[in-house]
């Protein structure tokens, strides 16, 4: 294996004048100040910038959904099983509820499960992720075991015992229940990557430098994992609601609430695609799919904020 | 989605399913002996679920794991019919009370068990006796209620420890079992009994992990009644969406499941051979814990009876296959020779919400600004139960929710797993919930087990009915006179009074009527149970099975 | 050798932890697991003998006895693999049952995972190393949007489309009905027809990720001065992307590998579950929804050592892909 023995300078250039990242002894950045920069940087990349209209799109649906929907999403007050029409331009439901309506509210519940969890996951995982692969010995071991228990529990069944166990069944029940069962991987990945980071020669000569350990995490290894944080709370985002999808197509969410997962679980129910009710199984599919996108093109652009050679021109 | 054929058939047997096993044997009536058939051709049915694979267990005591195909391999003595109350005889040729608690069945002669061996009186009693000593077999309590069986000439003779003459159905229904097979098996509860031997019209041919083959049984004793050379049995996906679609192929003569516009999704499909029969099996029901105020209240919960709209509620839930319920607590058409002809309207309560504020109003809530506020100033609130598997009763619950929420009560959604939601009714922890209700076709069974006291056990102590915990003497006493009365006149003035404890005192709110979901195909065979000719419930699962498959003939 | 001897090491160790965790989820459950299987199989109509009740206890929780006593029997049970009585299978023993539908999941799973993860890794070198250009365009556009579908919706749609309306394949199962499982090429057959749409459901929803991953790290580890120095050293670039920084880029795919490979089991339940596939998948989604908890703990523990190898192999080929790690 080559080992590259010329002193590399301590960063990829360019990446530390442009994203100063987490706090740092000397300059601590707001962190409204961060986000901004991060959210320009993303708008210079097309791809994240397509995805960043899609979720500002869905955000806006999702705050302003009793001025769209024309129609209460629970009420059951149409004829079953009509097609799509100028009254209700989805169709309704088995049950009569206008469809539209419910993708519209069930935004809500995506986003929110989507979001939060995502971001909750990520949390989790940095903070074990780095400290375990910057700390080898007693704390590396400790974290690492954790985080390999919580790996080797099946995250879908444990998922389920969770539902079962927090009664209240609720939109931050699932969140809750997704954070907690995903944020191992990205811990595990992150963490192999500090520890692989660790031993390149300009964290070797930051601590030779006598640069606290705090100092050195997030100076000097975090801003190289950005792009691999970003992707760990995209991925648990993408993660989180395609969990929501799963749980409540499987009946195991509150079939209660209005999601895009309880309307594909009552068409699945209804048998919509036999009895012709091609919307009822198109609509929350493509739109779970199309928020699941927005958050990988995002991803593009993530890449570009720790490296720069992958800016678009 | 995997839960729709779990949710029919509960639907249709009451929410737990210890009522099924008694009250889901399905009934028949008329005689067998009006087709001779050409023999040939093979009947399909939409068989068990069988996922990943099917049990192989044709133990007929094993109610859980038996095959369907089980009914058709072992015969029981009769088949009560929940149309007209009368039997069809099968290995009994008939049955009469020579006293209150002595029961005589005369036994068929020149009966062959499937190996040849004679079918004798004998094998009757030697099957009472195995359940005796082995209660796990007894799933239906038989030996609960008889303390002896014993065989002279051609007659056994079940003695009961007390009158109970409604009990003579579990008892027709128990699958008799050779004896000379029998009594060498090590342990009969764990049997799987794959070698069946039965004098049933057909016997087992072929079996695979997911479906499995009979072959007609030559000496079956009514041979020349049965049309089909084999019947097959397809197992069931775990998908319930993939077993609709499998249903619309058309590769099956009959199958048992529930199809969103079936006159789109299936009848369109082959409209000269495909039929349906969605005839009601079960009562999908209200709850209300009545050891809880305001639900102790009897005017309360009338308000809430008045309050539904039962067409409404039966539209939402079940595409409106299903018409709503008569307050009788008799499912009607089914049951309409018990109907007590002084009840208004046939026992059906009509949607008037002024006679529910009235009600309300006795009970001490009254209407302030949208809000139904009791006596103590709060608003009336009610947390309703219900699997969140059964979508079909979640529809329901929603509209409930809907229509109580039209009067001011607020209504939340409880929508737990199936075992949360069956702990919650077994134990009184409930509020409100959706349930079954009846549909054994006997009007003893069905309010035996909504009413009876004994069945009232504390809250926190589960009990497997009456989970509304009705206490009521003089509905007791209606039951004791019921299962004592030999006499249709006696029978029908004890069910009379108890249509009128269900009408009057609302120990449960019936809503609408739960299907049982049959669809057939004419392409192979006729003669299917339909609306014009319901000789049975379109139900696969139970003996039923046996009537059908003595009724049709071949195309 | 004190790196091996400490992986293993940790691996019994989260051996041990996984299984006493898998025995006390069910007793930090709400309501009581026993009593609700005990309902359970009581409202089946079957009376419950004590013997039955006794395993059930052991695996769920008893009302009596010490945690320690309890827990003692518990590992004891294991050993025996006496995982107590499905309800949902009450005719065979709960590791018959897992038993045969393991071979299932782990052919189905198994190769389309080896299989997504060899297609994706190399779409995502490729792509990594001709990053900005319309060949890493249309890969990670494609891909994105393949990843986005959820699983159990493609899955419908396919039985819909190409099972139902077309014909082009069987509606469900691992195989056709009537035929009994065996290794004659028509069975195989017959197998494999049925295992085309769950294995591209699967593939397709997971190859993206193989993708992204490699793409990702390919673009760092192309960030990396010893590419540029090799670069600049007059290597050609096919070389320097695929013997330099391919395979530095692999090390943290192939911890993803691992976990997936463990995660396979737990991650088919809903294409199994949608196909009706008789696998491990399939088996967890029954016996949860049937509230088989005897079945269900065993399937977790099933899944739960796969998981625990796969890591566990994982470390031991980490060594050899990254000599750093030996030399700590």
């Amino acid at each position: 294996m080559t080992i590259v023995t010329s002193a590399p300078p301590p960063q990829v250039p360019g990446a530390e004048a442009q994203v100063p990242l987490g706090p740092t002894s000397d300059a601590i950045p707001g962190p409204l100040r961060f986000v901004g920069r991060a959210l320009r940087t993303l708008w210079s990349n097309g791809k994240a910038r397509v995805g960043l209209v899609i979720i500002a799109l869905n955000i806006l649906v999702a705050v302003f959904a009793p001025l769209i929907a024309r129609h209460s999403p629970t009420a059951t007050d149409f004829a079953p099983y009509s097609s799509p029409s100028a009254t209700n331009w989805f169709g309704t439901t088995g049950n009569g509820q206008d469809v539209f309506s419910q993708m519209v509210y069930g935004a809500r519940i995506s986003l929110l499960v989507g979001l939060g969890a995502g971001a909750l996951a990520t949390l989790v995982a940095v903070a074990i992720g780095l400290v375990a692969g910057y700390r080898p010995g007693p704390i590396d071991e400790v974290l690492s075991f954790i985080t390999n228990l919580a790996l080797v529990i099946p995250a879908l069944p444990l998922m389920i015992i969770l539902a079962a166990y927090l009664q209240g069944r609720s939109v931050w029940t699932i969140v809750l229940v997704v954070a907690f069962t995903s944020w191992a991987t990205g811990a595990r990945v992150i963490r192999s990557q500090a520890s692989t980071l660790r031993n390149r020669d300009y964290v070797t000569s930051a601590v030779f430098s006598g640069e606290r350990l705090f100092r050195i995490v997030f100076r000097e290894i975090l801003p190289n994992m950005t792009s691999l944080v970003a992707a760990s709370f995209f991925a648990a985002a993408t993660a989180a609601i395609m969990a929501e999808a799963s749980l409540e197509f499987l009946g195991l969410g509150n079939p209660s609430t209005v999601s895009w997962g309880t309307i594909l679980y009552f068409a699945e129910q209804q048998n919509a695609l036999l009895s012709g009710q091609w919307v009822l199984v198109f609509a929350p599919g493509l739109a779970i799919a199309l928020l699941a996108v927005s958050f990988t093109l995002v991803n593009f652009g993530v890449d570009a904020l720790s490296n720069p050679r992958l800016r678009e021109k | 989605m995997f839960t729709r054929y779990a949710s029919s058939r509960v639907a249709t047997a009451g929410a737990v399913a210890a009522a099924a096993m008694i009250c889901l044997a399905g009934c028949s009536s008329g005689s067998n002996n009006n087709n001779v058939s050409a023999t040939g051709g093979t009947l399909t049915i939409q068989g068990d679920s069988g996922n990943p694979a099917l049990v192989e267990d044709f133990n007929p005591f094993h109610a859980p794991t038996e095959l369907h195909g089980t009914f058709l391999i072992y015969e029981p003595l009769e088949i009560p019919s929940p149309v007209n109350g009368s039997y069809t005889p099968y290995l009994a040729t008939g049955y009469t009370f020579s006293g209150p608690t002595s029961l005589v069945y005369t036994i068929r002669q020149g009966v062959k068990w499937s190996d040849g061996q004679a079918f004798t009186p004998a094998d009757v009693v030697f099957t009472f006796n195995l359940l005796k000593k082995y209660p796990a077999l007894d799933g239906n309590s038989v030996w609960g209620v008889i303390s002896d069986v014993s065989a002279s000439g051609n007659n056994v003779t079940m003695t009961l420890k007390s009158p109970d003459v409604p009990f003579a159905d579990t008892i027709a229904q128990t699958p008799i079992v050779p004896e000379h097979v029998w009594s060498s098996v090590a342990d009969p509860t764990k049997s799987a009994n794959t070698t069946p031997v039965g004098t049933g019209p057909f016997t087992l041919d072929q079996f695979a992990p997911t479906q499995y083959t009979l072959k007609k049984n030559p000496s079956y004793w009514q041979a020349a009644n049965i049309a089909p050379s084999e019947v097959v049995f397809p197992a069931q996906a775990t998908s319930q969406s993939t077993n609709q679609l499998d249903v619309t192929s058309g590769q099956f003569d009959w199958a048992y499941n529930f199809l969103p516009n079936v006159q789109q999704t299936y009848i369109a499909r082959d409209p000269a051979h495909y039929q349906y029969w969605f005839p009601p099996g079960g009562t999908i029901t209200l709850y209300l814990n009545l050891t809880k105020a305001p639900y102790s209240d009897v005017n309360f919960r009338k308000g809430l009876s008045l309050a539904l709209d039962r067409t409404t509620i039966a539209k939402k839930a079940v595409n409106g296959y299903m018409s709503a319920a008569s307050m009788s607590g008799l499912i009607l058409p089914n049951l309409k020779q018990w109907l007590d002809p002084s009840l208004p309207n046939q026992g059906s309560v009509a949607h008037d919400q002024s006679a529910a504020t009235t009600a309300f109003a006795q009970a001490g809530y009254t209407s302030q600004g949208g809000k139904l506020v009791g006596s103590d100033g709060k608003q009336a609130t009610m947390t309703l139960v219900m699997p969140g598997s059964f979508s079909d009763w979640v529809a329901a619950a929603t509209e409930v929710a809907t229509e109580l929420g039209t009067v001011g009560i607020n209504v939340t959604l409880d929508t737990p797993q199936f075992a949360q939601y069956s702990s919650a009714i077994q134990g009184g922890t409930f509020d409100a919930a959706i349930g079954g209700f009846g549909g054994s076709g006997s009007p003893y069974t069905d309010f035996n087990q909504a009413l009876n006291s004994s069945f009232a056990a504390p809250v926190h102590t589960p009990t497997t009915n009456n989970f509304e915990r009705f206490k009521d003497s003089s509905a007791d006493q209606a039951l004791t006179t019921l299962a004592a009365a030999t006499s249709d006149s006696a029978k029908k003035q004890a069910t009379n009074a108890l249509e009128q404890i269900m009408y009057n005192q609302v120990p449960v709110v019936l809503m609408y009527y739960g299907g049982s979901w049959g669809l057939f195909s004419t392409k192979h065979f006729t003669g299917w149970p339909s609306a014009s000719n319901p000789y049975t419930l379109p139900t696969p699962y139970n003996n039923a099975i046996l009537t059908v498959v003595n009724h049709i003939h071949a195309a | 050798m004190r790196y091996l001897r400490r992986k293993v090491l940790l691996f019994l160790v989260t051996l041990w932890a996984a299984l006493t965790l898998n025995f006390a989820l069910p007793r930090l459950m709400p309501g009581s697991p026993v009593d609700a299987a005990l309902a359970k199989i009581a409202s089946t109509g079957v009376p419950v003998t004590n013997a039955e009740r006794a395993a059930i206890e052991i695996q769920l929780g008893a009302p009596h006895g010490s945690v320690i006593s309890q827990y003692w029997d518990y590992l004891t049970n294991l050993l025996h693999l006496n995982f107590g009585t499905s309800f949902s299978f009450p005719t065979e023993t709960v590791a018959q049952t897992i038993g045969k539908a393991l071979p299932w999941t782990l052919v189905l799973v198994g190769t389309t995972t080896i299989f997504a993860f060899i297609i994706g890794t190399l779409l995502g070198v490729y792509a990594g190393w001709r990053r900005g250009k319309t060949a890493d365009s249309t890969i990670t556009v494609g891909a994105t949007f393949l990843a986005a579908f959820p699983p159990f919706w493609l899955g419908l749609l396919a039985i819909y489309w190409l099972s139902y309306t077309l014909g082009w394949f069987p509606l469900k199962g691992g195989y056709s009905a009537g035929l009994t499982p065996n290794l004659s090429p028509s069975f195989l057959a017959d197998a494999f027809n049925h295992s085309v749409l769950p294995a591209l459901t699967l593939a397709i929803t997971t190859l993206s990720g193989w993708v992204f991953g490699m793409r990702n790290n390919m673009i760092n580890t192309l960030g990396e001065d010893y590419v540029t120095f090799a670069e600049a050293n007059g290597l050609r670039p096919r070389t320097v992307a695929l013997l330099y920084a391919a395979r530095n880029a692999l090390l943290p795919n192939v911890t993803a590998f691992g976990l997936s490979l463990g995660a396979i089991v737990g991650g088919s339940v809903l294409v199994e579950g949608v196909f009706s596939y008789p696998g491990l998948g399939n088996l967890l989604y029954i016996a949860v929804s049937n509230h088989d908890f005897p079945l269900m703990q065993a399937l977790f523990l099933v899944i739960t050592m796969s998981m625990l190898l796969a890591i566990f192999v994982v470390d031991l080929l980490y060594v050899r892909l990254d000599p750093r790690v030996r030399q700590q």
